[in-house]
């Protein structure tokens, strides 16, 4: 099977005002194509910072970043941005929907920025909504929504351009249980659907038990993966 | 409409929802549209004034002939008649002129004055003259009045050499224009010969042309004409160290009032990085959705645009507005007495509305330019990192 992802050594150190904190350093990873997989892992391991290295939104200091074979090392900031938007859906722990924006515009934007035009891009995002199970909810403003409304929102907004990697970064993790458990739910439906690879971080043993496929992360780097039983 | 601007405008209009961006935005259209307001009326108020002095100086010569060297024109008649073919000429006159004292009837009040001789003026009644304001109030003599002229030229007499001396009924008294600071007087030109001396000839030859505009034209025949023998003037030349002035006001008026709109344009830089750092989580999302750097960077030259039409659009339409209004009504009255317009003039030029706004706009464009391109170079991993 062909990897999805595959990343080499990778090293990341942020310096800020105090002193440089190395997040990790000579960390690889692979991942095949089509699988659901969970990283978990005790925060502060690097486990938003590898989605974002994997999603080229951040660059290693030292490292190699293949996704579907390209390597985005090699792309320039507007090939890399283009690859994003084809190929990549994001869905961040706290949404990060638009606030100035309704739903179905917040929905839009993919399509929008990769030039569709804004009638067809907002067609587009309402057939999204109704697949989230909010079809009545698009007018409204980003604000107005429950938690899980706005984590829905931002899920067909992460689908928007059906990319074949989908990043989750603890999406549900400022949920209440029953919210979880429909937005984990929805996002194994939509991965079967549309034979994403998707790579959820959770820290939620629950949700992560029912995945694919269970990485660890800790300080001494990422654990080989758990192949976890078929799910029927 | 590109997502980018579609960004930027909905920045501008969620005032209720989210204000900030809003009335950043607002606080920083209204500093330029003031900035606009104040240099357009600036302007309107110096173009007003200097209208009626360019007025003034094409109400006098268009085209003075004067000797190249000495105080008399060597060929009096051949200068009148080369003037008299200039095409659009519309008169010749001699210029008898020459400096004097003006005292009032009873001597009790004397000035030095420039004498020279003008049209409309009869001496049928016995000499008479015409003083400007600053003579008449210096030597505290109005219409009606009799003041004596003594030339600096002296006559002999049975006594010996006594100075040459008029008598002449002040016939009226002129405003004080911009022109018309050194006390003068004028008389006939009976009267100018006998003060001076000049019996016959003159010591220069003015013409005055159908249209001013034409007066450098003219002035080229008249040269070529008359050879290098003779200096030939425009209207322009007679009054170009007042012209530069003129310039050189404005342009530094210019300078000064449009140090408002370079302090809105600081205001709209600092409003639209305040934005920026705002938005930072948003910029971050949008780059994870596929944005380029570009189109970050367009959001916030158009939030500047946007900022810059609007603000430049208001601007316009208050200093315009005012100025009309104000040149209109009259609303700036003026001692009718002491000037010769009887309010504050105000003149609009499009050509300088359409210089203010252009200047406007695009400072507004490279205000916003700094802060867009720190929007562009946003790491949005960080930005995405810190807005947890």
């Amino acid at each position: 099977m062909m990897l999805a992802v595959k990343a080499e050594s990778l090293s990341k150190t942020y310096t800020g005002e105090g002193a440089p904190v190395t997040v990790f350093s000579g960390l690889s990873f692979e991942l095949e194509e089509g699988v659901f997989a969970a990283v978990m892992g005790p925060s502060g391991v690097g486990k938003s910072t590898l989605l974002h290295l994997l999603g080229g939104i951040d660059r290693p200091d030292s490292g190699r970043v293949e996704v579907f074979g390209e390597s985005l090392e090699d792309l320039s900031p507007r090939e890399r941005a283009r690859f994003r938007n084809e190929r990549i859906g994001f869905v961040f722990q706290f949404h990060h929907l638009l606030p100035e924006f309704t739903a179905l515009e917040n929905v839009a934007f993919p399509d929008r920025i990769a030039g569709v035009a804004a009638r067809e891009a907002e067609r587009r995002a309402e057939a999204l909504l109704a697949r989230v199970g909010l079809a009545k909810r698009g007018h409204h403003s980003a604000r107005a929504l429950s938690g899980g409304e706005q984590q829905r929102v931002a899920i067909a907004r992460a689908l928007a351009r059906n990319p074949n990697l989908l990043l989750a970064d603890e999406p549900t993790g400022n949920l209440d249980a029953a919210a979880a458990q429909t937005v984990f739910a929805l996002l194994r439906e939509l991965h079967a659907e549309r034979r994403m690879t998707t790579i959820l971080v959770t820290h939620n043993p629950d949700l992560a038990q029912r995945c694919d496929r269970l990485f660890t992360m800790s300080r001494e780097g990422i654990a080989p993966s758990t192949r976890l039983p078929e799910r029927g | 409409m590109r997502f980018e601007s579609f960004v930027a405008l909905r920045y501008l209009a969620a005032s209720r929802r989210r204000a900030h961006v809003a009335l950043i935005a607002k606080i920083s259209i209204l500093g330029l549209a003031l900035g606009v307001a104040a240099l357009i009326v600036s302007l309107a108020l110096l173009e007003g004034f200097q209208d009626r002095i360019r007025r003034q100086m094409m109400d006098r010569a268009h085209l003075r002939v004067s000797p190249a060297h000495g105080a008399r024109l060597a060929d009096a008649d051949r200068v009148r008649d080369v003037l008299a073919k200039v095409p659009g000429e519309t008169s010749v006159t001699p210029v008898i002129e020459g400096r004097g004292w003006a005292s009032d009837s009873a001597g009790t009040a004397a000035m030095p004055v420039r004498y020279r001789n003008a049209p409309g003026l009869d001496d049928a009644t016995g000499p008479v003259a015409r003083l400007n304001a600053s003579a008449s109030l210096r030597i505290h003599s109005g219409e009606g009045e009799t003041i004596r002229l003594t030339s600096s030229r002296l006559r002999l007499s049975p006594i010996g050499p006594i100075p040459v001396a008029v008598e002449a009924r002040v016939a009226k008294v002129t405003l004080t224009g911009a022109l018309d600071k050194t006390p003068e007087v004028e008389v006939s030109e009976a009267t100018a010969r006998s003060l001076s001396g000049v019996g016959t000839g003159a010591g220069a030859y003015e013409a005055r042309l159908a249209d001013p505009a034409r007066a450098d034209e003219a002035a080229a025949s008249v040269r070529a004409a008359l050879g290098d023998a003779y200096r030939v003037r425009t209207w322009r030349e007679l009054n170009a160290p007042l012209a530069f002035a003129l310039r050189l006001e404005k342009a530094v008026i210019f300078v000064t009032v449009a140090l408002v709109i370079l302090v809105a344009a600081l205001n709209i830089v600092s409003n639209i990085a305040l934005t920026v750092v705002e938005k930072k989580r948003d910029l971050g999302v949008l780059t994870a959705m596929g944005a380029t750097p570009t189109s970050l960077e367009r959001i916030y030259l158009t939030l500047g645009a946007v900022i810059g039409v609007v603000g430049t659009g208001a601007g316009v339409v208050v200093g315009v507005g005012l100025s009309l209004l104000l040149e209109r009504y009259h609303l700036v009255p003026l001692p009718s007495q002491v000037y010769l317009v009887s309010h504050v003039p105000f003149a609009v030029y499009p050509g300088e509305v359409v210089a203010v706004a252009g200047f406007a706009l695009a400072t507004a464009v490279l205000a916003a330019l700094l802060p867009s391109r720190a929007a562009a170079r946003l790491a949005p991993g960080e930005a995405i990192r810190l807005s947890r």
